[in-house]
């Protein structure tokens, strides 16, 4: 086990150890995540949001260090902004998630990064691509990341079924994102939820009250 | 600090801590000492064990809480009640004071400090006495502090200054609560090490008096976390 003394530590880099996780339904797909940034043991931000707005549809979720996951957003967020000013209709997801794979695979010995690219699109309706460490890009029906979710990998696939409805993922992710916090140090504070369809956004703010397991 | 095994030619029980406890706060008050504690065990950076009681009863007046390695704590509880029962051996009606463990505590600590193969503990021995209130830390190394108040591990980075500003060594009971309930609120949300259901056990004249665990109210609500979502940049 990896214990920092507090006492004669200098604080760690802040990263999202987190729980993230997106899931698609019949119609859309529903993206959540926590709130917290740690630095070691410290609580940077208890009330982060982990959702990143790439394009209108297109939304990717960070783990690992924050500083490097934020500045590879930052970049694919202008360079998908210039790519659909030229094409002048909603850019794929699977662009989106080749940016990012880019940056994750040439510089992977310099990064600690592992992101979920998840949005809808005209051209394949909404797709998840999950890129982990090393900048492999693997598409998926739905997908956790972040250090909470070794804690849910059971609950979520004994739970995941095809073709949900939206209140059924709904409730799926909610629950599930509660579960990993339950047990996850790094990850806790409130969760963010984001229903993603074809004619709208819908943010959703859970407050800690109202969180399913604590 | 992470000892190296290798150093002494003994088994090294405590090299680098598994299963860890959190901050421990104490105060004295009006009419005793009153320790706080949260009930979770951590497992590195999994919240593995939730209902865990980290402060107990030692003697008629005296209470024991510590934050670290629960498997030291759990040897320091048996440890402290070896000196209860070989007192009774003497049959002379003296028992052990709250001073007389925290002393006991602080040798032993400093002994096995100085074999490399100490007890990860920040130690609180709280207790009431011939009508005096003792508190006392003793850490790691085998120091041994006096104190109206004490507190463990992040705490000591949090909690400080929420003491200086709303405590005095002579308030009730129920503003000392009150202020550990605070401390423990704000490292709920700074700590990620740290659970919200804490225990509260306190010592005065007429004994030692543990509470059951309750839940602290912290709050997420603010306007300023539900808009400082990535909303901004939305377009439509």
């Amino acid at each position: 086990m990896n214990y920092t003394d507090i006492l004669t530590s200098k604080f760690e880099p802040e990263t999202t150890g987190t729980t993230i996780m997106a899931v698609i339904y019949d119609g859309g797909l529903i993206i959540g995540a926590d709130s917290r940034t740690s630095s070691g043991q410290f609580v940077a931000d208890r009330c982060a949001d982990k959702i990143d707005y790439v394009h209108d549809r297109i939304f990717c979720l960070r783990s690992g260090s924050a500083a490097d996951t934020q500045a590879i957003a930052k970049y694919v967020r202008y360079y998908i902004d210039a790519h659909a000013q030229e094409l002048g209709r909603l850019p794929a997801v699977a662009t989106a998630a080749n940016l990012f794979r880019n940056f994750l695979y040439e510089y992977k010995d310099s990064l600690s990064a592992a992101i979920i690219v998840a949005g809808w699109d005209p051209y394949k309706g909404p797709q998840i691509f999950t890129l982990p460490l090393g900048g492999s890009v693997i598409e998926q029906k739905w997908s956790i990341g972040g250090s909470g979710s070794t804690f849910i990998w059971g609950f979520c696939d004994s739970n995941y079924k095809e073709n949900m409805t939206l209140q059924e993922a709904r409730a799926f992710v909610l629950h599930a994102v509660a579960h990993a916090m339950y047990r996850d140090g790094s990850s806790g504070g409130i969760i963010r939820l984001l229903n993603v369809t074809k004619d709208k956004i819908e943010r959703e703010f859970i407050d800690y009250k109202d969180v399913p397991v604590k | 600090m992470i000892f190296n095994s290798e150093i002494s030619g003994q088994q090294q029980h405590t090299t680098s801590p598994v299963v860890t406890g959190g901050s421990v706060i104490a105060l004295v008050y009006n009419g005793g000492v009153i320790v706080g504690s949260d009930t979770l065990c951590s497992y590195g950076s999994m919240a593995a064990f939730k209902n865990v009681q980290k402060i107990v009863q030692i003697s008629q007046n005296t209470i024991y809480a510590s934050s670290g390695e629960y498997s030291d704590f759990q040897q320091v509880v048996k440890e402290l009640a070896k000196i209860d029962r070989s007192a009774l051996q003497y049959d002379d009606g003296v028992h052990p004071s709250p001073k007389d463990y925290g002393n006991f505590l602080a040798r032993l600590s400093y002994k096995k400090r100085c074999k490399i193969n100490p007890l990860y503990l920040q130690n609180v021995i709280a207790g009431f006495h011939n009508k005096e209130r003792y508190l006392a830390l003793v850490d790691i190394y085998g120091t041994y502090l006096e104190s109206n108040f004490i507190t463990t591990g992040f705490a000591s980075y949090f909690c400080k200054a929420i003491i200086s500003n709303y405590w005095n060594e002579n308030c009730t009971l129920e503003q000392a609560k009150q202020v550990i309930r605070e401390c423990f609120k704000v490292l709920f949300c700074r700590d990620c090490r740290a659970h919200d259901v804490i225990q509260l056990a306190y010592v005065d004249e007429q004994g030692t008096h543990i509470e059951e665990p309750e839940r602290v109210e912290t709050k997420w609500d603010f306007n300023g976390f539900k808009s400082r979502a990535n909303e901004k940049l939305h377009t439509q």
